[in-house]
């Protein structure tokens, strides 16, 4: 399954993000803990692509998903800047909340603690982070 | 879907009803309302999210920025969070900033 999304300061992405995770649940079984973390991982990493990555500006970000060995993945991909979102100082630990006021302090750390394997890769000129979840994983 | 939220302010309360979903597209509504439901001073600052679907880290930053604004004065209970919403916010570890109610209440009590 794929779904284009041409974000834009002015462009909200966030119906379309659920749009396509809410079919991709459906699709595969995902229970509503999991359906509800998978969107959100994938709303802050498109968010911070729109935000960071197109500064706010236009640009494409095109989402596939699918299953492979039991696991449930959604991979977002842009044509921004490089960058791994892994490398973020707040993505792998919970920020301070003095400093989470600013964009950027707990969206990656969510999109990090909501899958269960996150993966990035610069292919083809193009940003790719793969988010993975193992259906009854956490349960 | 985007954000209705439902104000009231009586006796030193304000208290929000946030119907629909807080992203990166509504949450500066929600820092709106919460700025105009604080204009005068209050001692509570209540959000009814029973019919709150989705906290996004926008969100959560909005409700940072109003603990940060109104300081240790003003209590924010968040009333009725579904699950996943409460876990996101656990996630981060702002319950440690506000405080978390199940159940039916009255917020003006």
């Amino acid at each position: 399954m794929r779904t284009r999304l041409h974000v834009g300061d002015d462009t909200p992405h966030g119906a379309e993000v659920e749009a396509h995770v809410e079919t991709l649940a459906a699709a595969t079984g995902l229970d509503r803990s999991e359906t509800y973390r998978l969107r959100l991982a994938a709303e802050e990493i498109v968010t911070n692509v729109a935000l960071h990555g197109y500064h706010s500006g236009r640009g494409v970000v095109d989402l596939e998903s699918g299953t492979e060995d039991g696991l449930v993945w959604l991979r977002i991909e842009d044509d921004a800047p490089r960058f791994d979102p892994r490398s973020h100082p707040g993505a792998r630990s919970r920020p301070d909340p003095a400093s989470a006021t600013r964009p950027g302090g707990f969206g990656l750390f969510l999109a990090m603690t909501c899958v269960d394997d996150f993966h990035y890769e610069y292919h083809g000129g193009r940003n790719r982070c793969t988010l993975r979840l193992r259906p009854g994983g956490r349960s | 879907m985007s954000l209705d939220v439902r104000t009231t302010v009586a006796d030193g309360v304000a208290t929000l009803v946030l119907v629909g979903t807080v992203d990166s597209a509504s949450a500066r509504t929600l820092d709106e309302r919460i700025v105009a439901a604080t204009d005068q001073p209050v001692s509570r600052l209540v959000l009814v999210l029973d019919e709150l679907t989705f906290l996004s880290s926008a969100g959560l930053r909005s409700l940072l920025y109003a603990h940060q604004r109104l300081g240790r004065g003003v209590h924010i209970e968040l009333v009725n969070a579904r699950p996943e919403v409460a876990e996101t916010i656990r996630m981060t570890g702002f319950d440690q900033s506000v405080t978390l109610l199940d159940g039916p209440r009255d917020p003006r009590a």
